[in-house]
């Protein structure tokens, strides 16, 4: 068992005492001595939690497991496969009570995820997101029914607060707060805005959310009209996610024909309808003013806030903006209740983070998992720890607005504030693993010259600032660094930081400064020895010949310079002079003599 | 007065009776991923082996699509529910493979063990 604590909560109300609740959990501490387990987990008894007819009920945190009816002999396959192997044991959890139940029928035997808790993501992967039937079969719309049928705006609003939900596009802002603002206001014409412009290098949360699941996207939309007081809801996304675009169509329509869109929506007074606007993918877009403006039909450009989108928004009014995955939890918290909801996660940061998982990892994807799951969680357990016997180097979370963070921070906690304090930030959740064969100087010029790149040019710390950042990153790559850059990278940074109007500016330096922080003796190996310890920066490697060749002449044969030199079936020699670095040499060697130095 | 939440049970019931007249209580059911994702993987060479072997007479095999699991690396995938029994997911699912499954396990109920993610 990994060092991980496990909290069983077992229910000791009278109901499940009657179902021999507490027989079971004495066979289960047994079970745990058995295993010797009891360091390992904190055992709490709860009252009764209104379930009796499912007694007796056990709740394994993280990830809010609930087993129901559960018979003595039970007790040794939960402590074996759920606290041994991290595999939650599917036919023992109760399935009907939450949404994200469901997806453990499916998939919750297996490694990756039974360390998960998919709640934005819950249908992703269980049904067929173009067809609205079995979105309904899962209790779709329902949330919507709900809030129609026996709440007030005002009372949405308040569940939405209370659940703690945070702004999943980046900011974290809490979204319930956002609302109000906006229900505030008093202009009669109001919009809601789904973010769905995704941006961020190697990160596909929003497309994967839609393409799987549209109508949950919808709903969450609907709600926050009717929350808020507006008629007309617009889907903000990238004309480079044609399916995703394609399944939001067919579901808006389906939608309208069973009456969740459109007018006097389920037969009420509530009328709301939702377009589409295709966005021409630029990451600045992603920020809600720059969104805004290019809906409107500007350039997509942001400006300084106040006032905030929730006072004077899209065509100047009153404007509800969050992002997809935000978007796909409120019908959970709808149903499920905002107690259930803030009970995940931490004291700050409630409920899931969707990340998309990428880089020198496993198993690759997208995973769901309660705030709160440590880095090493996500890299290690479920991603599967790094291949081909390579050694950790770095986690970048956040996109080209993160940063990189080492190995001892892996035992940091997702969420908004302990990631920020290991220097890094939560982002929209692209997180990107590095391995010892990548050169954070590079990586950290492959974010600015992204940056420099969708920089809208508005401001001048950005437009400028970031320019003269990726000038001296290809330098010190190059070979070219000279004693003071990193000084100046750093001043430069910092000043970019503050001075930018938006975010993207604002957050621009961060994969530098934090690779300057965190790996700094990088940086002045490159600067000062010329040296790229990951062999990744060309200029400064050179290829040698070692002993072992044995004058097969395949690397003589590829060469494009005729750098390689000897006689066959004799050590062969490359010139350092003449070769250009192209490393045709080194791939086409059959017996691995050409060695990177 | 008949209240939206009446009107939403309403609309479940038959959209439930809907999916089960479409044979979702057949014998196996079969999912293919079919995100961006899985498409660019070649997900789409494997649902049409599904449904040309269905069009061709296998019976008994209820054919979805469905959205990305996020299991990048092992992609296309294909899944295969039988009720009462743990759920197989195949993984980097070729239209060879796919053949191979339909005659192995969905006609002999035989499952392809190094297939299985």
């Amino acid at each position: 068992m990994s060092d991980k604590q496990y909290k069983l909560t077992f229910c000791d109300g009278s109901g499940c005492l009657k179902n021999q609740a507490r027989e079971f959990r004495q066979v289960f501490e047994e079970e745990l001595q058995r295993q010797q387990l009891q360091q390992n987990v904190q055992i709490h008894l709860s009252g009764c939690l209104g379930m009796c007819g499912k007694g007796p009920i056990l709740i394994v945190n993280p990830g809010y497991i609930m087993y129901g009816h559960l018979r003595t002999e039970d007790a040794s396959e939960i402590v074996q496969e759920h606290l041994i192997n991290g595999r939650p044991v599917s036919r023992l959890i109760i399935q009907e009570d939450h949404l994200y139940n469901r997806f453990f029928r499916i998939f919750g035997d297996s490694e990756f995820f039974g360390r998960q808790m998919r709640i934005a993501l819950r249908n992703c992967g269980v049904i067929d997101p173009e067809k609205i039937d079995d979105y309904l079969a899962m209790r779709g719309y329902e949330a919507l029914a709900k809030v129609l049928t026996e709440m007030t705006p005002q009372q949405v609003i308040e569940e939405v607060k209370k659940s703690g939900l945070r702004g999943r596009g980046g900011a974290g802002f809490p979204t319930g707060l956002k609302w109000e603002y906006t229900a505030k206001q008093t202009d009669p014409e109001k919009y809601v805005i789904c973010n769905a412009d995704e941006g961020d290098p190697g990160a596909f949360m929003d497309r994967s959310a839609i393409e799987g699941d549209p109508h949950t996207v919808l709903e969450g939309m609907i709600i926050g009209g009717y929350a808020i007081g507006s008629r007309q809801g617009i889907i903000y996304i990238r004309a480079e996610y044609p399916l995703a675009v394609q399944r939001l169509k067919k579901a808006i329509e389906d939608a309208r024909r069973e009456g969740f869109l459109g007018e006097r929506i389920l037969g009420t007074d509530f009328s709301f309808d939702i377009r589409i606007c295709l966005g021409a993918g630029a990451f600045v877009c992603g920020e809600e003013t720059a969104l805004i403006h290019s809906i409107e039909g500007s350039r997509g450009m942001p400006r300084p806030r106040p006032p905030y989108p929730s006072v004077s928004g899209l065509f100047g009014k009153p404007t509800l903006i969050n992002n997809v995955e935000t978007w796909a939890n409120i019908p959970v918290i709808i149903i499920d209740g905002a107690d259930w909801f803030s009970s995940i996660g931490t004291a700050t940061s409630k409920g899931t983070k969707v990340f998309a998982l990428a880089g020198k990892v496993r198993n690759t994807g997208l995973v769901e998992v309660p705030m709160g799951t440590t880095l090493r969680d996500i890299v290690f357990g479920i991603g599967g720890g790094i291949p081909n016997g390579k050694k950790f180097k770095a986690v970048q979370t956040g996109g080209p607005s993160g940063g990189c963070l080492p190995e001892q921070y892996l035992d940091t906690q997702i969420d908004y504030e302990s990631l920020a304090k290991a220097g890094s930030i939560m982002g929209s959740g692209g997180m990107i693993v590095i391995d010892e064969d990548s050169c954070m100087v590079r990586m950290a010029r492959f974010f600015i010259e992204f940056t420099q790149d969708e920089s809208c040019g508005k401001c001048t710390p950005c437009r400028e600032g970031t320019k003269r950042m990726l000038e001296i990153l290809t330098r010190i790559t190059r070979g070219q660094g000279r004693p003071g850059d990193i000084e100046k990278l750093e001043r430069l940074g910092t000043m970019i930081q503050k001075a930018s109007l938006c975010g993207l500016g604002q957050s621009a330096p961060n994969p530098v400064l934090s690779t300057i922080r965190n790996f700094r003796e990088e940086y002045e190996e490159h600067i000062h020895q010329k040296k790229c310890r990951a062999h990744e920066c060309t200029a400064l490697l050179t290829y040698v010949v070692q002993d072992n060749c044995v004058g097969c002449g395949a690397c003589k044969r590829v060469c494009p310079v005729n750098a390689v030199s000897g006689n066959r079936k004799e050590k062969h020699t490359i010139d350092p002079k003449l070769c250009i670095k192209c490393g045709q040499c080194y791939d086409a060697c059959k017996f691995n003599a050409i060695a990177k130095v | 007065m008949v209240t939206p939440m009446d009107l939403i049970r309403k609309k479940r019931a038959e959209a439930v009776n809907r999916i089960i007249s479409k044979g979702y209580l057949s014998t196996k059911r079969v999912y293919v991923g079919m995100a961006t994702c899985e498409i660019a993987a070649g997900s789409k060479d494997v649902m049409a082996v599904f449904q040309d072997a269905i069009a061709k007479g296998l019976t008994d095999v209820y054919l979805s699509q469905k959205g990305c699991a996020g299991r990048c690396n092992l992609e296309p995938t294909v899944e295969v529910v039988e009720e009462g029994k743990v759920p197989v997911k195949y993984g980097l699912v070729t239209p060879e493979r796919a053949r191979e499954i339909i005659e192995r396990h969905l006609k002999k109920g035989e499952v392809i063990q190094e297939w299985v993610i």
